[in-house]
């Protein structure tokens, strides 16, 4: 369902972007944009000397379809922007847009990618969490461009009726986060530098690919942030992430599409290779490897129990930077691709889009 | 209440006690790890120790538990003289989530600060709510029930204070499966001194059957035949409380088997004596071993066990009441 919803979504994205002459959005399947216009040749291009119409640059109005499939109108370049959602947040930073932040989600103070990159975000007003937007605080901020997740669709049509232009993210996959980037860049006029982030991506994805293949795929559970019975089936963002880090979810023949839940028996049944927990989870890896009821599991009996860092992001979620969080876990799952291509990765990443230097340990979780 | 009734009644409580024995077998056999007898007979230690730590103590848990949430309901119904009365009439399920809630987001997340907290909040509620009886004059029943219905919804009102403040991925997801219930967490480790409660409570309550019955009739009348019908009645719900809060704070909130299991029983049995207190439980266990049989193995992850026992109680009810042999007879 989820996967059918979001090749409608890229069809609906692709027919209306060919539509409007713009450049064609990143196709959901093909990894790679065309070398024949290297983005990051031209980071910031100047819409004024240029004769005849530039891909990147965008001329106002333009029409987007957002990923509820809702084509909105933005008539003129937005200067003021507000969004509900981190994933959004950190992808304007991203685009280097923090300037026109006039309002994030709350709770913004927690996440460590604000502090290092833009801690001015910090301080700027909240408008509210994915359960509770705040309405009246986000009108009185007098955005022209409001990014919310999909999960609050609900408000989006008060916001139309206050006249604010809104868009609706949903990254809730590798597809889904490609286009989402394609859809802000082009909302905000940040196309180049769209295209940089996801040449960045498709980059390192091809290579970690390349590095891989060939290599067994060692069994991994992935358990949530909220309980260690508590696991990613194969519909989820994080069964693509441990398949590209080159493993084989252990909870492969789930049926349910969000995190479910199993017992112990369950995962002695399935002996995973890995245990591996979300990034944001609060128990430890020590509380796993210390569970009498998981002593005859092979990841506890090996001690390859391990959590996805935290240092700078959750990289186990659909972040923009989310293909740091497979090649962090290709190096869990096989030593023998090494720790340093995850962090010659990251401390590139982030110098070159956030522009700082991100700091992170070696194997953050690894058990002595 | 002649002979053959009675005779029929032990026979019915003996055909329900025979389903619940097959029902624990059937789910000490089902599960997600392939054991196998010839393997546990033939003592290899892995099998053995999923065995003895998983498999059995979920059963345990199940039968115990249906059995106990059956028998606090029949208690509840006749004690309250109210056929929809159940153990959070007085607030103990609700006192459980918000106490489970509390834990969830203030205590170290391990699985028996919840459980402890569960119990906590599940007994604070009740206490609140006698106490709150006890000042009223006369200390009927009408009283106890409204105090009941106030602090359910202070509980719940901490409930929703608590999910407000929860963060949507980790802490509310997991207050929302605590609250649905699932045996899916059950260890050796979790359940001795819940169990243990649980069964001294419910011999406490076994061994005041007559006087319960006394409570479902008239206050005047109860007390002409010498019952103390104040102290009786508080000591009667303190037991029921802790029957229902050792078994909730363990597995989560169970609902409906409080409600049905007495009322498929007194169908059957068509009288309120020990039988029906006794096949309130039976019924209570088999329902819930059912239950939980379905709920692990329906899917390929674990659901929620109050979906079935709605889902198997529910049908059986109504054949009961259509079947129409069934009369109002929860009042004795």
């Amino acid at each position: 369902m989820k996967k059918l919803t979001a090749l409608l979504l890229a069809l609906a994205l692709t027919l209306s972007l060919t539509a409007c002459g713009a450049p064609a959005a990143q196709s959901t399947q093909t990894p790679a944009p065309t070398p024949a216009s290297d983005p990051t040749a031209a980071p910031t291009p100047e819409p004024t000397k240029a004769p005849e119409p530039d891909p990147d640059v965008i001329t106002y109005p333009v029409t987007v379809t957002d990923q509820l499939g809702r084509d909105v109108v933005i008539e003129a370049q937005p200067e003021r922007l507000v969004s509900g959602y981190y994933i959004s947040t950190s992808l304007l930073i991203a685009l280097g847009l923090e300037d026109k932040l006039v309002g994030v989600e709350a709770k913004a103070a927690s996440r460590n990618i604000y502090q290092l990159s833009a801690p001015e975000i910090i301080d700027l007003p909240s408008v509210g969490t994915a359960k509770e937007f705040d309405l009246e605080g986000c009108a009185a901020l007098e955005p022209d461009l409001v990014i919310l997740p999909a999960k609050l669709k609900d408000v989006i049509p008060s916001l139309e009726e206050l006249g604010i232009a809104a868009i609706a993210v949903n990254p809730e996959d590798e597809a889904l986060l490609e286009e989402a980037v394609a859809i802000l860049g082009e909302a905000t006029n940040t196309v180049a530098q769209a295209q940089a982030l996801l040449a960045f991506h498709n980059e390192q994805l091809s290579a970690l690919t390349k590095d891989l293949a060939g290599l067994e795929a060692p069994t991994v559970y992935l358990a949530s942030n909220s309980a260690l019975l508590s696991c990613a089936g194969p519909e989820m963002y994080q069964n693509d992430l441990i398949e590209q880090a080159g493993g084989a979810n252990a909870a492969a023949d789930i049926t349910d599409d969000y995190w479910a839940d199993v017992s112990y028996e369950q995962i002695l049944a399935w002996d995973p290779d890995y245990i591996i927990l979300a990034a944001d989870a609060e128990y430890t890896v020590e509380s796993v490897l210390e569970d009498e009821n998981l002593q005859d599991c092979a990841a506890v009996k090996n001690g390859s129990v391990f959590q996805f860092p935290n240092d700078v992001e959750a990289w186990d979620s659909p972040v923009p930077s989310a293909i740091l969080g497979s090649m962090w876990l290709a190096s869990i799952l096989h030593p023998e691709y090494g720790a340093s291509n995850w962090q010659d990765a990251v401390t590139e990443y982030y110098q070159t889009f956030y522009g700082f230097d991100a700091v992170v340990g070696a194997a953050a979780g690894a058990e002595g | 209440m002649a002979r053959p009734a009675e005779k029929r009644n032990i026979a019915l409580c003996a055909a329900a006690g025979i389903l619940m024995l097959a029902a624990a077998l059937a789910s000490l056999l089902v599960g997600k790890y392939p054991l196998s007898l010839a393997a546990l007979l033939g003592g290899d230690e892995g099998q053995l120790r999923v065995f003895l730590t998983l498999r059995l103590p979920r059963t345990v848990m199940a039968a115990l538990g249906g059995f106990a949430l059956g028998a606090a309901g029949y208690v509840f119904q006749t004690v309250f003289r109210n056929p929809l009365a159940a153990p959070d009439m007085i607030g103990v399920s609700s006192g459980a989530s918000a106490g489970a809630a509390f834990a969830i987001l203030f205590l170290p997340a391990t699985a028996a600060s919840v459980t402890g907290s569960a119990f906590t909040g599940g007994l604070l509620a009740v206490g609140v709510a006698l106490g709150l009886s006890a000042l009223a004059p006369g200390g009927k029943n009408a009283s106890i029930v409204l105090a009941g219905i106030a602090v359910h919804a202070l509980a719940q009102t901490a409930l929703m204070a608590l999910k407000l403040a929860a963060d949507p991925e980790r802490q509310l997801a997991s207050i929302e499966y605590w609250i649905m219930g699932s045996l899916n967490a059950i260890t050796l480790g979790k359940i001795p001194f819940y169990c243990a409660v649980c069964v001294v409570a419910l011999i406490g309550v076994f061994l005041l059957h007559r006087q319960i019955v006394l409570l479902s009739v008239e206050e005047g009348e109860a007390r002409m035949l010498g019952v103390p019908v104040g102290r009786m009645r508080l000591l009667v719900l303190v037991l029921a409380t802790l029957v229902v809060a050792s078994v909730i704070s363990v597995t989560g909130v169970i609902s409906f088997i409080g409600l049905l299991a007495p009322h498929i029983a007194r169908l059957l049995t068509k009288d309120n004596r020990l039988s029906t207190l006794t096949l309130s439980g039976l019924m209570g266990g088999v329902l819930l071993l059912v239950a939980d049989i379905l709920a692990r193995s329906a899917a390929t992850s674990e659901l929620p066990v109050s979906i079935f026992t709605s889902l198997i109680g529910a049908p059986f009810l109504l054949y009961l009441i259509l079947r129409g042999n069934g009369g109002e007879r929860h009042a004795a």
